[in-house]
């Protein structure tokens, strides 16, 4: 488990989008144990209190799941995943369209780039 | 909690604290950051009763410091606070004979975690697992307060690493930990809180996620603006 | 109080080393010394004897029986009880400052013990004392051995035999070590006593005032010392001669150092708990 932290973001927050990210991709598969709050501090050398805030922000969100006292795991509500998948593909496309309407370029023009460069990613496994 | 209160400290006519107040919280890790001065090892040295101040107050969960206090209260200073001609099983029988709270069953945890050998002579030792050797001593105490003075400095990286693992395993627990650093960089992640500390004066003290959250600022950032003014 | 047992007997066994090696120096030197006087009493009166044609009762006569006091006197004697004496005074300083000063802070472990800081004063001031009879005990032993080697060497002719009593009282430098008597006893290690617990006073001084603690300490000894000395000093500078009977100097003298003594643990007690530093 990696994750390039950001010095200026909370790290809660990065931390609820690293499992976001993990469950929209299928990475964490429903209903997986996730690991336990020190553990992922321990992984992600991150403090112990941040870990457990995301933890209970995602309990919130309904992301994970926690009965008593064993390990949480992600949440079988295919509802909430398939929410999360497109907040993320939203937010994503956002940014995208964002950054391409600066540049002032048509729509036409950009589909096929967009195409090319998704399957050239692909081929090289970066996705 | 250990609160530090409007704490005043001279040697002869050189100020070394001034007005220094901040709290420390169980459950936290609160970072001690100075670039320059003494003041850091000082403000240590006072709340442990290792050395007088001129005016002021500490308090440890509302007591002042007693020798009961060394029960639920421990400083690991910078360098090892055991004798050189010691082995390390020496160092652990002395503490155990001196300490109800030592847990030997976390001493040899830990020293298996920092892959060490009790038979060990400590002076025989390198710098990076001296230093182990000594964090080892005060975290083998079940106490509720762990203070650091440096425990990053003048080691290896290797050693750093297994330094910095220890912060976010169970071995620190739900314990407050105060640590002094000059340098920020390989626990900016690990600290809840924040007190900035120059030539004496306390700068500021924040919480580091709430800084991130609220102002989108790294504790570099902070301490760029803080220490430039 | 089980602290203070644990305490002091570390404190001992940092000592050992050190201390074993000064005994056996003062072992060596002296044996030495009195074989190397022995032989030379021998050799001169094998000479004179033998070769030089006179009778023994003549030699007897001019140089007179050997006795442990012809070794006494010596270097190869004197010497080595200089340098245990010079040893044990420097560890009275070295005892606290090798603390704060060693590569090892060991002062942080010491004064963070969940025990009375008095206890670290009380382990120090005793391993002192207890070094000192040590070495006093040595030396007696070590008379007893140099009787023997005496009379191993000497022929019976030659030589008179002193009891360690005879030896201590007829060496005035050896019976402020061997006293001979309860008060003198009292007497010599009191103010023994009194001296350290002074001295670890302004050392404590000098560890939570530093330069200012110097000067405070060194006050503090020099007044001390007038103290200590008070009773002698006035009585013949006032009158010119001795005006207490000596049972009334040694109430006078006895009260003094409990005096003294008290007020250095007060002092002490109240620097270690609230002034000193690491």
């Amino acid at each position: 488990m990696r994750l390039k932290l950001d010095s200026r973001a909370p790290v809660y927050v990065q931390v609820i989008r690293y499992f976001k990210e993990q469950i929209a991709s299928g990475a964490l598969e429903k209903g997986k144990e996730i690991p336990s709050r020190r553990e992922l501090a321990n992984t992600l050398k991150i403090n112990p209190n941040t870990v457990q805030r995301a933890y209970k922000e995602m309990e919130e969100l309904g992301l994970i799941n926690t009965e008593g006292n064993l390990p949480s795991k992600v949440t079988k509500d295919d509802v909430i995943i398939r929410q999360v998948r497109e907040g993320l593909l939203t937010e994503a496309i956002d940014t995208f369209v964002t950054s391409v309407q600066a540049l002032q370029i048509p729509l036409e023009e950009v589909i096929p780039l967009l195409k090319e460069s998704y399957e050239k990613e692909r081929e090289s496994g970066g996705i | 909690m250990i609160e530090v209160k409007d704490i005043t400290k001279s040697f002869g006519r050189k100020k070394v604290l001034t007005g220094v107040s901040f709290t420390a919280s169980k459950g936290e890790i609160t970072c001690l950051i100075g670039v320059n001065g003494v003041g850091k090892t000082t403000v240590l040295n006072a709340i442990m009763g290792l050395t007088s101040t001129n005016s002021g107050e500490i308090l440890i969960d509302g007591k002042k410091i007693n020798k009961e206090s060394y029960e639920k209260i421990t400083f690991i200073p910078d360098t090892i606070t055991m004798l050189p001609t010691m082995r390390i099983h020496d160092a652990f029988e002395f503490m155990n004979d001196f300490y109800q709270s030592w847990n030997e069953e976390r001493a040899k945890e830990l020293l298996t975690f920092f892959r060490l050998q009790g038979h060990e002579r400590i002076s025989d030792l390198s710098k990076g697992n001296k230093a182990k050797v000594n964090l080892l001593l005060g975290l083998a105490l079940d106490v509720d307060y762990v203070l650091m003075d440096e425990p990053f400095s003048g080691i290896d990286i290797f050693s750093r690493e297994q330094i910095a693992d220890v912060f976010t395993s169970h071995l620190i627990e739900d314990r407050g930990v105060i640590i002094t650093t000059h340098e920020i960089k390989d626990i900016e992640h690990l600290i809840d809180k924040v007190v900035l500390l120059d030539n004496g004066i306390i700068l500021k003290e924040f919480n580091a996620e709430q800084v991130r959250e609220e102002q989108g600022k790294s504790i570099i950032d902070v301490m760029r603006e803080v220490f430039r003014t | 109080m089980k602290n203070f047992f644990k305490l002091l007997n570390f404190e001992i066994n940092r000592f050992m080393k050190l201390y074993v090696v000064l005994l056996v120096t003062v072992f060596v030197l002296q044996i030495i010394g009195t074989i190397i006087a022995a032989k030379g009493y021998m050799r001169m009166a094998n000479n004179a004897v033998l070769q030089g044609g006179m009778s023994q009762l003549e030699f007897i006569e001019t140089y007179e029986k050997f006795s442990i006091s012809n070794a006494l006197y010596s270097v190869w004697f004197l010497g080595p009880i200089a340098i245990g004496v010079t040893a044990l005074l420097f560890y009275v300083f070295f005892i606290w400052y090798r603390d704060w000063f060693a590569k090892n802070t060991f002062i942080y472990r010491l004064l963070m013990l969940p025990t009375t800081r008095m206890n670290i004063f009380f382990t120090k001031a005793t391993t002192i004392m207890l070094t000192v009879l040590g070495l006093v005990a040595f030396q007696i032993v070590l008379l007893v051995l140099h009787n023997n080697i005496i009379k191993w060497i000497v022929p019976k002719v030659y030589r008179i035999d002193l009891s360690i009593i005879e030896i201590a009282n007829a060496f005035e430098y050896l019976s402020i070590i061997i006293p001979n008597g309860f008060a003198e006893f009292v007497i010599a290690y009191g103010l023994g006593f009194s001296f350290v617990v002074v001295i670890f006073t302004a050392i404590l001084m000098e560890r939570s005032f530093k330069l200012k603690g110097i000067i405070l300490g060194l006050a503090y000894i020099s007044a001390s010392c007038l103290l200590f000395l008070s009773p002698y000093s006035i009585q013949y500078l006032i009158t010119g001669k001795a005006y207490l009977y000596p049972e009334e100097l040694f109430i006078v003298q006895i009260g003094i150092w409990i005096i003294s003594v008290t007020v250095s643990l007060i002092v002490s007690r109240y620097l270690l708990k609230n002034k000193v530093t690491v």
